[in-house]
């Protein structure tokens, strides 16, 4: 990366761009997609109906000839195509639309409610995002954190068993489902050893006492955070031992310890500190793929976040949430991946010169 | 790299190379021999049909488990015959007899008992059929009798009934079995017990059992023959297939799901549907990566601008929404899965193979072959391209569990092909079927460990090819 010559102002800027460019280009191939295939006219005649019902039911109380009903309500009608553009091809409408959804306008769903009974797709995300962000977060960091610790450990003995353990764990969980490694761990220490809960995320009905609701969410968030870490963490030693292995070869490493420096010193100071950007850059690498696993996950061990949420979408056929789930799912990943980027020149000395 | 035997040779010097050589190698037997010995319409035909697995067990477990297990569990068996044993002249008439000999030898009754007709064909009149069992005791217990009932017979050609849809007895219900058993309990062992003390029993208790003093039946073990006798007017009346259905509690190699389909047969058309949709995904995406990469590299320029941002963007993209997106709206044909795969694969490897062919494209050789005056096309097909080759064969093959994985992902959403079993599909059933609340092992390790070995065969063959690709991590001699 040619960060070094660019400042670090510009540095941020180009990939806050890039970023949102990445975010426009799915929404725009999104909907252009749904206009096409007439998905967009299903949708919006969908709402449409909707909307028309609930206004019959009050008007139904206001106008009692019926004949004078529906009149009033066609003429409603009329008002509501064109309103929502269903008068117009699908290609005009579709500016309005993407304005829409990126100012997070995001309709109603079909059936599915948010936990506090609206319909309203933003409402429903909103509660649903931070349980993803939780579960996504915590399972990034342990997993970076082993990988940094343990991978720098393996790297100071090549060959040995140890590290051809590690490189065969790598192998596999790169090969390993991590959803079917949920089913599996589902299976085995909820069915057989009834160690922890099946699905959600609290107990029914929650415990009140604030120590004892976190303890909890501890014991429910524990099977999915170990599947996670089961399947995930192989990559992450491999990846930090390779580096570490690298630069341990280094000339520099070489005259830190002809200097008599201490080894744990060696290994704070001249190894570790020069491979946790290119850790980091891995993160941020992986980032995509852990934000999008999180609807397996999620679905597998019932964790009421977004990617549970994408499934009860596709299972009920929403196509007005999937959409929205499609781009608040990218959302996240621009924005987080926008921190990691900021993460970056704090931990990387020479972006910043 | 200089020679192809020196490649061969330091590919073959690895452990991972040879397992995953062998396990490529019988994945490719196992799929060739499925698509020749499997119908290619087997999902359509026999997979989503749930009436021909109607005389499966529901959710049983592999058969091989009763060699751990000390109670042995009760196989399922079905016994047919599609010939009869004798047949005898009755004067003007005919009786044909089938026999079906069953060797009852657990400490477990039949879960039920089914009989099964099919393609019975008669000329003048309809034939009455009859069953009955005959004890390793001796003693005869009459099952049914069924007197074949047609409408608009037809006298000039024969008539053929259950040719494509067998007629099933469903015999643990039949009421006039309840009535049969009950004469033959007091005729037997002069207990009188009515229809309904019968019905609540079970009829396989008294079928196979010995009625004991405090009211239970225990199981009396030993060869059943089950005769199925056929009267009819014309000889060449005949019944394509007789078959008795023995309801057991394991099944097969490999169990079945709760609709009792044989987990054995879906799991095997999954070979081949995994190698298909990893190897397409992963040629085509390979292909289209590494010719916009060499072309990315090679011409410069504004060419390489657009390229390697439109390749930034989509490396960039959560791969997984979209995904779910488009197959959502595209259907989940699997060419659509393979084409949506491909249009989001390319851009790693273009990245990668512009910057190896930066680096080529001041050496030596090309510019001696731009000053011979080699057009671009050639240098890039015949120079640059040989020279990053190895390489982008090993990324071919390191892409590829990526395709499996993703293809299994998808139908574990319930977005697969749906006229096509996968091993991602039968997941996704046992899951929304409850399979792990249930404790349906054989339902969920068999898929995932299978997924899981195809998937590793190509990582196994993509370590060991990168020795090869990359000189620099070979081993000292």
């Amino acid at each position: 990366m040619a960060y070094s010559k660019l400042g670090l102002t510009k540095t941020l800027a180009y990939r806050g761009i890039s970023l949102v460019i990445v975010l426009l280009g799915v929404l725009f191939l999104t909907v252009i997609v749904l206009g096409a295939t007439g998905v967009s006219d299903r949708i919006l005649n969908s709402m449409l109906t909707e909307e028309l019902r609930g206004i019959r039911q009050q008007l139904v109380t206001q106008i009692k000839d019926v004949e004078q009903l529906n009149k009033a309500l066609e003429s409603i009608k009329q008002q509501l195509i064109i309103a929502y553009g269903l008068d117009r091809p699908w290609y005009e409408r579709l500016p309005n639309m993407m304005l829409k959804i990126i100012t997070l306008d995001l309709g109603s769903a079909k059936n599915i409610q948010s936990f506090s009974g609206s319909k309203q797709i933003s409402a429903i995300i909103l509660e649903r995002l931070p349980n993803t962000i939780l579960l996504v977060t915590t399972a990034i960091i342990i997993n970076f954190l082993i990988g940094l610790f343990a991978g720098t450990w393996v790297a100071t003995k090549p060959g040995s068993i140890v590290d051809r353990f590690v490189s065969l764990y790598a192998a596999i969980s790169y090969a390993i489902p991590t959803w079917w490694l949920g089913l599996i761990n589902i299976l085995v220490f909820a069915f057989y050893f009834r160690l922890f809960p099946y699905t959600g995320m609290f107990s029914a009905p929650p415990p009140t006492d604030p120590l004892l609701r976190f303890l909890d969410l501890l014991w429910h968030v524990s099977l999915p955070l170990l599947t996670l870490i089961i399947a995930l963490s192989g990559s992450w030693i491999y990846i930090t031992r390779s580096l570490t292995v690298t630069t341990a070869q280094e000339d520099f490493v070489n005259v830190a310890r002809a200097k008599g420096l201490p080894e744990n010193l060696v290994q704070r100071r001249y190894i570790v500190r020069v491979v946790a950007p290119s850790i980091l850059t891995n993160v941020i690498l992986g980032l995509a793929g852990s934000i999008g696993g999180a609807i397996l996950t999620e679905t597998v061990f019932g964790w009421p976040g977004m990617g549970q949420l994408y499934y009860e979408a596709i299972v009920s056929l929403d196509e007005g949430l999937i959409l929205a789930l499609t781009y608040v799912f990218t959302l996240v990943y621009v924005i987080a991946r926008f921190i990691l980027e900021v993460l970056y020149v704090i931990v990387d000395p020479r972006v910043r010169y | 790299m200089s020679t192809l035997s020196e490649a061969r040779s330091e590919f073959w010097r690895s452990y991972t190379s040879k397992v995953g050589t062998f396990f490529i190698i019988l994945l490719t037997i196992i799929s060739i021999v499925v698509v020749l010995t499997m119908p290619l319409d087997f999902g359509t035909k026999y997979w989503s049909n749930p009436i021909y697995w109607v005389d499966n067990p529901k959710a049983s477990p592999p058969a091989w488990i009763n060699t751990l297990m000390q109670d042995k569990l009760i196989e399922h068996q079905i016994i047919s015959s599609n010939a009869p044993a004798q047949v005898e002249d009755l004067g003007g008439s005919y009786m044909k007899q089938y026999i079906l000999t069953y060797d009852f030898k657990y400490s477990q009754f039949p879960s039920f008992l089914t009989f099964r007709l099919t393609n019975l064909v008669f000329y003048d009149k309809p034939p009455i059929i009859r069953v009955y069992i005959v004890r390793p005791d001796n003693k005869l217990v009459s099952i049914l009798t069924y007197p074949v009932t047609v409408e608009g017979l037809n006298q000039t050609s024969p008539n053929v009934l259950f040719k494509s849809e067998p007629k099933r007895f469903l015999l643990s219900g039949d009421p006039s079995l309840f009535r049969a058993l009950s004469d033959f309990l007091y005729k037997e062992f002069n207990i009188a017990y009515s229809p309904e003390k019968v019905s609540n029993i079970g009829v396989e208790k008294i079928i196979f059992g010995i009625p004991q003093q405090d009211g239970s039946f225990k199981p009396l073990n030993g060869k059943y023959q089950v005769y199925v006798l056929m009267y009819c007017d014309n000889r060449d009346d005949s019944i394509g297939d007789v078959a008795m259905v023995f309801g057991g509690k394991v099944y097969g190699l490999m169990g079945t799901d709760t609709l009792g389909r044989d987990l054995f047969q879906g799991l095997l058309f999954g070979f081949p549907v995994a190698l298909l949709i990893g190897l397409a995904t992963s040629i085509l995406s390979t292909i289209i990566g590494a010719a916009l990469g060499i072309v990315s590299g090679y011409v410069g320029g504004k060419t390489d601008l657009i390229i390697q941002r439109a390749a930034d963007i989509v490396n960039n993209i959560p791969l997984l929404p979209l995904l779910i997106f488009f197959t959502f709206i595209f259907g989940g044909h699997l060419w659509v899965i393979v084409f949506i795969l491909v249009v989001f694969g390319w851009p790693g490897l273009t990245i990668i193979v512009r910057s190896m062919v930066l680096s080529l494209k001041s050496s030596n050789f090309v510019e001696a072959a731009v000053a011979v005056g080699a057009s671009s096309g050639r240098i890039m097909l015949r120079h640059i391209f040989p020279q990053v080759a190895p390489f982008i064969l090993a990324q071919l093959i390191f892409y590829t569990p990526q395709a499996i994985l993703s293809e299994s992902a998808l139908s574990f959403l319930g977005l697969g092909d749906p006229s096509i079993p996968t091993w991602g599909q039968i997941l996704d059933y046992a899951f929304r079927n409850g399979a792990v609340y249930l404790g349906y092992w054989w339902w969920i390790l068999p898929p995932g460990l299978l997924i899981i070995f195809s998937a590793i065969t190509f990582v196994l063959l993509a370590l060991g090819l990168e020795p090869v690709v990359n000189p620099r991590l070979r081993r000292r001699r």
